[in-house]
C-alpha cells in the first residue's frame, strides 16, 4: 500500500470513529428523548460534515438537559451554537482549535461581531485566542459594553499580553467592580495601565 | 390613507413593499461564495461524507465482512502502525477536534454558600452530570464549599448547583452569557502548565 | 440560464459552474432582503443575514434534498439566521434607527404622511416578541400557510397561530393611538 493511501485512509478511519462517537455518545440517549435525541444528532452529523467541532454540542445538549429545558429548546440551543460555531470558525480561520471556535462561539453570542473576531484573529498573530475571548465574553457580562470591551481586549492582544496576564487583567477589573467601580472605567483604566507597560497607547472606544 | 378600522392589512400592505438593499450586496456574495470550494472538486468529499441510507442485506454483510478482513490482514501485514503515524497529524490537522485526549489538571473549585446543605460542580468535563461523584463539594466550615477535580485542558463551561437546585456561577471566575438556557455559567481555561 | 428553474441551476452549481449561483442570489435577493429588514429593522444587520444565508446554501448546496424548491430551503436558513442575529442585536440594545433607504419608497400619498406611517410600522413591528414578528411576516407579509410557516420554522399549527393572533393584537394596540391621530 503506497504512503498516499495510507494518509488518505488513516484519517477518514480516525474521522469516523471518532466523529460518530460523538453523534452515538450514550450519554444523550440515556438523557434526551426520542425526538430531541434525533434532532441532536442530525445537527451533529452536519457539524462533522462542516469539520466543525461536536462535543461542544453534545456538552450543550447535555446542560439543557441537566438545567431541566424542554427537547425544542436543547434543539434549538444546541442548533444555534452549531451555527455560531461556523460563523466563529469564519471569522477566526480554518486553523482554529476546537477551544478557540468554542470560546469565539461564546463571544459571538455574548454581542461580538464576526468582523471583531477576526481583528482579534490578526491582533493576536500565532497566540492562542482561548483566554482572551473568554476575558472579553467576561467583560460583557460584567456590563462592559461590547465595542469596548473588544477594543480593550484588542489592545491587549497587540500590546502582546500572555494568557496569565490576560487572566489576571480579568481578575483585578472583576476585583475593582466588586469594590463598587463602574465596569467600563474600571477595564479601561486596567487596560490602559497594561498597554501603557508595554510602550503602546490604548484608546476606550466611547 | 391607511385603512381606519382595523390596521393590520394597512401594515401588511406596507410591510410588502420592496426593501432596497445595497447594490454591491450580489457582488460581496459572490465574492465570498468564490473563495469557498468548488464543487466540482468537492465531488468525492461530499460523496464520503454526505449521510445516506443503505440497504442491508445477507449479500452486502458478507461483502462488508469480507472487506473489513481484508482491511485488517492488509493491516497486519503491510501497514502496521504506519498508517496511524501518518493518519493522526493529517486528521489532526483537517479536525482539530480529532487528538488524543486532553491531559487532566487537577482544579480546586470554591463556594461560599453558608445556607448550603450540598453543592456540585457540573460542566463541560463532567457531562454536567449533577450526581457525578468526582465533583461533590465538601463543607470545609465557615460556608466554604470547595472540591479539587481533574478536567482536561482546554476551555469549559460550568456552573455550580447548591442542593440539587439553585445554578450559581462561580463568582471567582469569568462569567459566560448564557441566552440558551437561562441560567449562568463560567468559564474555565485549563491549560498545560495550570497547577 | 436566467430561465432555468432553480434545480436546473443548482446541477449546474454542483457540477463546478460556481457562477450560475449568481442567479440564484438575484432571483431571491429581493424578496428575502425584505424579511430580513423587517425581522432585524435595520440594513447593515439585513444584508449581514442575506449574505450569511447565501453562502452557507451555497456551502450545504449537496444536501439540498429537493433543489427544485431551492427558494424555501434558502428561506429557512434566512429564518434561522435572523433569528441569531435577531437575538445577538436584542443583547447589544441597539436602539431602533429607521433605515432611511427603505422608507424613501416611491409614495402614494403625501410623502410625509406615509413616512410617518411607515415609520410606526417599522418602530411597532420592532417591538413585538421576535417569535411574533417572525410568524406576522410570514403569514401577512410573505403568505404563507399555516401548514407551510410550521414547516418552515419547526413550530406548530396552532402556537404559530397564537403568535400571529398576538402580534395583530399587539400592532393595532399599538398603532391606534397613531391612526386616530
Amino acid at each position: 500500500m503506497s504512503v498516499v493511501r495510507r494518509a488518505l485512509i488513516g484519517p477518514l478511519v480516525l474521522i469516523l470513529f471518532s466523529q460518530a462517537a460523538a453523534a452515538q455518545d450514550p450519554r444523550l440517549a440515556a438523557r434526551l428523548d426520542k425526538p430531541t435525541l434525533g434532532s441532536v444528532r442530525a445537527i451533529v452529523d452536519s457539524a462533522r460534515v462542516a469539520g466543525l467541532p461536536t462535543a461542544p454540542l453534545v456538552d450543550k445538549a447535555l446542560e439543557g438537559s441537566a438545567k431541566g429545558s424542554d427537547g425544542g429548546n436543547i434543539t434549538s440551543a444546541v442548533h444555534q451554537l452549531y451555527l455560531r460555531m461556523g460563523s466563529a470558525k469564519r471569522a477566526i480561520g480554518p486553523t482554529a482549535t476546537a477551544d478557540e471556535i468554542k470560546s469565539a462561539s461564546d463571544a459571538l453570542d455574548a454581542g461580538v461581531s464576526a468582523r471583531d473576531l477576526a481583528r482579534l484573529r490578526s491582533a493576536s498573530g500565532k497566540r492562542p485566542l482561548t483566554m482572551p475571548l473568554a476575558v472579553l465574553s467576561d467583560l460583557i457580562g460584567r456590563k462592559v459594553p461590547v465595542a469596548t470591551a473588544t477594543d480593550l481586549v484588542i489592545q491587549l492582544a497587540k500590546s502582546g499580553l500572555n494568557d496569565p496576564e490576560f487572566a489576571l487583567f480579568q481578575r483585578n477589573v472583576r476585583a475593582d467592580i466588586d469594590r463598587g467601580a463602574d465596569p467600563t472605567v474600571a477595564a479601561t483604566t486596567r487596560a490602559r495601565g497594561l498597554v501603557l507597560r508595554t510602550g503602546s497607547e490604548t484608546k476606550p472606544a466611547e | 390613507m391607511h385603512d381606519q378600522r382595523d390596521p393590520i392589512e394597512s401594515i401588511a400592505r406596507e410591510l410588502r413593499r420592496p426593501v432596497q438593499v445595497s447594490v454591491s450586496l450580489d457582488d460581496r456574495i459572490m465574492g465570498e461564495v468564490r473563495q469557498l470550494p468548488h464543487y466540482g472538486r468537492l465531488k468525492l468529499w461530499l460523496r464520503l461524507t454526505t449521510p445516506r441510507t443503505i440497504t442491508i442485506t445477507p449479500l452486502r454483510v458478507g461483502l462488508a465482512a469480507a472487506a473489513l478482513a481484508m482491511f485488517a490482514i492488509l493491516g497486519a501485514a503491510h501497514v502496521g502502525n504506519d498508517i496511524w503515524r501518518v493518519a493522526t497529524p493529517i486528521a489532526t490537522a483537517m479536525f482539530p477536534s480529532i487528538k488524543k485526549p486532553a491531559p487532566n489538571q487537577r482544579v480546586q473549585f470554591v463556594l461560599v454558600a453558608p445556607d448550603a446543605k450540598k453543592v456540585s460542580v457540573v460542566g463541560d468535563f463532567n457531562g454536567w452530570d449533577v450526581a457525578h461523584a468526582g465533583y461533590q463539594a465538601q463543607h470545609r466550615g465557615g460556608g466554604v464549599w470547595s472540591v479539587t477535580a481533574p478536567v482536561p485542558v482546554g476551555h469549559h463551561r460550568y456552573s455550580f448547583v447548591v442542593d440539587d437546585s439553585v445554578w450559581v456561577a462561580d463568582p471567582t471566575a469569568p462569567r459566560v452569557i448564557d441566552n440558551d438556557y437561562g441560567m449562568p455559567n463560567s468559564a474555565i481555561v485549563v491549560s498545560e502548565q495550570q497547577k | 440560464m436566467e430561465g432555468s428553474s432553480d434545480a436546473v441551476i443548482v446541477a449546474r452549481v454542483l457540477r463546478g459552474d460556481v457562477e450560475g449561483f449568481r442567479i440564484l442570489v438575484e432571483r431571491y435577493h429581493d424578496r428575502y432582503a425584505r424579511y430580513a429588514f423587517h425581522m432585524l429593522g435595520n440594513r447593515e444587520d439585513a444584508e449581514e443575514a442575506l449574505q450569511d444565508a447565501f453562502t452557507r446554501a451555497y456551502r450545504s448546496l449537496g444536501r439540498c434534498e429537493d433543489p427544485e424548491r431551492f427558494g424555501a430551503w434558502l428561506f429557512r436558513i434566512l429564518v434561522n439566521r435572523c433569528r441569531t442575529l435577531g437575538a445577538r442585536r436584542g443583547r447589544r440594545a441597539q436602539t431602533f434607527v429607521v433605515d432611511e433607504t427603505a422608507i424613501l419608497e416611491a409614495a402614494e400619498e403625501h410623502p410625509a404622511d406615509r413616512n410617518a406611517w411607515r415609520e410606526e410600522i417599522d418602530r411597532a413591528l420592532q417591538q413585538l416578541r421576535t417569535e411574533q414578528r417572525e410568524a406576522f411576516l410570514l403569514k401577512y407579509v410573505d403568505d404563507m400557510g399555516y401548514d407551510e410557516m410550521s414547516q418552515l420554522t419547526g413550530v406548530g399549527v396552532s402556537a404559530l397561530k397564537m403568535r400571529v393572533m398576538r402580534a395583530c393584537e399587539r400592532l393595532r394596540e399599538l398603532l391606534s393611538e397613531v391612526q386616530s391621530a
